[in-house]
């Protein structure tokens, strides 16, 4: 057996290709079982996201090189889109053995992401291996693969620091929220204007248990309408002054041209929150809030500078992180491999010296009865006379395969022909 | 005795370093190593409570009456304290400025030579004026000394606060940015802990004076140590006060934690220069 891959990427291929060469949802499950032919493909998984296509497969026993299964995979493309040989020519990748297992345990750890160390993706191909299980097209060999494959991605994600910090300003907003309130249950947030980023920050904060959201904004219909799409309540502008005490969390964003919050409305509102914490994000440029208030006990001002300038050292963190991931992955593959090839020795080993021994067995039986009456302890110490022939038959041989551990001796090879057994068949 | 002492030092040592790995090496968030940490340091506790009821037997009264013992029990006390503690929250950071000081209190105490008199002279008498101040004395130690240990972990909260807080006042965050706790959580237990450091002392302080009253009829000495312990209570009052009244929290509520507990190593140690008959301790 063996696993074979071909894929392309962001890193490889622009949207249209990629586009071209995607499955949509509907088409998978024929896709899958159009792929896996059980000839030169044993068993299949596609990972369909719109940064990647990839094609896992595993070929069965005794397939030969894995050329031809790549091939195989290759074929199975063009027909299956229609499209030329030249386009994956230029645009995929062709893996087999351990460079395609590493290439899996790196896509899954989200090493190869365009954003290195986002979770989504080994959501994705978690999904990706539910649906092949679905199809019924994978089997021992790519649910061994896989399984793997999530145990490294959660090794990288729990040993290294790849996706703990957020690298996007609105997440920026919600780790500074976590280290003023730990938790955010319980908080409400205020945001003032509108605008795409300062939503998306509101939106993560509420997702991270923000309980409240208020909506202020100087043309109220504004307000409202916003209020209903993000499920908060809408707050006339005049308001805002008294109300702005329940926040925890303040995001201002809007279109003004100068400060529209001053010292005086942030130390009011301490007051009345008997100073617990405030955390205040200005993402208007020109700025709303002066910056002044950043002065104050117990509150806590961002422009958006600051964010960025967060987000950006969070981003070099992650790519140190990564180096040390990709240390991982590599120990992990040569683990991979190694388990892989002993677990393969002793099947050949294992269905070897049953062969023998039911041989040897068969035969005894077969003269048993001529043997005549024999007492208990007779047959006991031919059968022990028996197992001891077939040790001492098999010693050098086993003994040669285990000392030849590389696993890929011409010895292995042949008594591989000879024993092994697919667990398939 | 000794050997049991040994293997409380030992562990809360293997604890201290543990909790700095840990808090050194990942982020705040995380149960497992916790979990680890307080079964070492639970160990600990229990070798060093089984020594220290040796030691009572051996030596018929409550053994804390120097300062070799007096070290020891703060360690004691302070890692009882964390216990109780690590059960709720599970802050990297806390037990890795905490355990250092549990394994230096009973190092230093293992390090002190043996006093001449285990026993100072004046507090035999003291101890053995009435069968009630035998009872009360075992008492009023424990209490007042886990108001130390409760008020050793507030200025811890304290500083990590301070810290915390200035990293993002100044939105530059270096190292301890990801490992501290949350501004909120520093504060929250940083009051708990003053609230109960403050109970205990204030009964400590009321066993003292009814161990005065039987010992001689006196309320109050006007002794250093006496002095310095109500200037404790009231530097303590003070937080508790305006929290309650005015909502001080945050930077100057760290600060306040760390003042206090500034005072109370003068109590424990300055009163003893200062004189006066409560020299013990």
């Amino acid at each position: 057996m063996g696993i074979v891959l071909i894929g392309t990427s962001h890193k490889t291929a622009p949207v249209e290709v990629r586009e071209r060469l995607a499955f949509a949802e509907s088409r998978l499950a024929d896709a899958l079982r159009e792929l896996v032919d059980r000839e030169m493909i044993n068993e299949g998984l596609i990972v369909s996201t719109c940064n990647r296509v990839e094609l896992i497969a595993a070929t069965p026993n005794g397939a030969g090189q894995p050329d031809g299964a790549v091939s195989r995979l290759n074929d199975f493309l063009i027909r299956f889109h229609q499209c030329d040989q030249s386009l994956l020519q230029k645009h995929c990748y062709y893996l087999a053995g351990q460079a395609a297992i590493k290439h899996v345990f790196r896509v899954t750890s989200s090493l190869d992401s365009m954003v290195v160390g986002e979770p989504q993706i080994t959501g994705q191909i978690k999904e990706a291996f539910q649906r092949a299980q679905e199809a019924a097209v994978v089997g021992h060999e790519l649910t061994r693969l896989m399984n793997r494959a999530f145990a490294v991605a959660k090794r990288v994600r729990n040993e290294t620091g790849i996706g703990s910090s957020a690298v996007s300003i609105s997440f920026v907003a919600v780790e500074l929220a976590r280290k003023v309130f730990e938790e955010l249950k319980g908080s409400a947030v205020m945001l003032l204007g509108a605008g795409e980023m300062a939503e998306l920050a509101a939106k993560h904060l509420l997702n991270y248990g923000a309980n409240r959201l208020l909506i202020v904004n100087r043309t109220f219909e504004n307000a409202v309408a916003l209020a209903s799409e993000l499920k908060g309540e809408p707050v006339p502008f005049e308001e805002f002054e008294k109300r702005l005490p329940e926040a925890e969390i303040l995001i201002c964003s809007t279109g003004a041209p100068s400060y529209l919050i001053h010292p005086g409305h942030v130390r009011g509102a301490l007051e009345r929150r008997r100073n617990r914490p405030m955390l205040l994000i200005d993402i208007s440029v020109p700025r709303n809030i002066d910056p002044a208030i950043g002065r104050l006990d117990n509150a806590f001002l961002f422009d958006v500078d600051d964010l960025e300038s967060i987000a950006e050292a969070n981003r070099a963190e992650r790519k140190r992180e990564a180096l040390r991931a990709e240390e991982i992955i590599e120990a992990e593959t040569e683990q991979f491999i190694r388990a892989l090839d002993e677990g393969d020795l002793n099947a050949v080993i294992g269905a070897f010296r049953q062969h023998i021994s039911e041989m040897a067995f068969s035969e005894f039986e077969r003269s048993r009865k001529r043997l005549g009456d024999l007492s208990e302890d007779q047959e006991q110490a031919l059968r022990v006379m028996i197992n001891a022939i077939v040790n001492k038959f098999t010693h050098p041989v086993i003994k040669q395969l285990r000392d030849s551990e590389d696993g890929h001796s011409p010895y292995i090879s042949a008594w591989r022909d000879l024993y092994h057994r697919d667990p398939h068949d | 005795m000794v050997i049991l002492l040994m293997i409380a030092l030992t562990l809360y040592l293997g604890g201290a370093f543990y909790s700095i790995y840990t808090f050194a090496t990942k982020s705040n968030r995380a149960v497992g190593p916790a979990r680890k940490l307080a079964l070492i340091i639970g160990l600990g506790f229990v070798a060093h409570s089984a020594a220290m009821a040796m030691a009572w037997r051996e030596a018929g009264y409550f053994p804390v009456v120097n300062p070799k013992e007096v070290s020891a029990f703060i360690g004691w006390a302070i890692a009882g304290y964390y216990l109780a503690m690590s059960r709720r929250y599970h802050t990297r950071a806390l037990p890795a400025f905490i355990l250092p000081l549990v394994y230096l209190f009973t190092l230093v105490s293992m390090l002190m030579p043996e006093p001449v008199d285990a026993m100072p002279r004046g507090l035999e008498s003291a101890i053995s004026a009435s069968p009630l101040t035998q009872i009360i004395f075992p008492f009023h130690v424990t209490l007042v000394i886990a108001s130390y240990a409760a008020f050793a972990v507030t200025c811890v909260c304290g500083v990590m606060y301070l810290i915390q807080e200035r990293e993002l006042k100044a939105k530059r965050f270096g190292a301890g940015f990801e490992r501290l706790p949350a501004l909120n959580t520093c504060d929250e237990i940083g009051y708990r802990s003053v609230t109960i450091g403050f109970v205990l002392l204030t009964l400590g302080i009321v066993t003292g004076i009814f161990w005065n009253n039987q010992r001689d009829g006196r309320y109050w000495h006007n002794d250093p140590k006496e002095v310095m312990a109500l200037i404790t209570w009231i530097v303590y009052l003070f937080p508790i006060h305006y929290r309650l009244t005015a909502g001080w929290r945050g930077r100057r509520a760290a600060w306040m934690s760390i003042a206090g507990f500034a005072v109370v190593i003068m109590t424990w140690l300055g009163a003893r220069a200062l004189g006066g008959y409560h020299v013990f301790g």
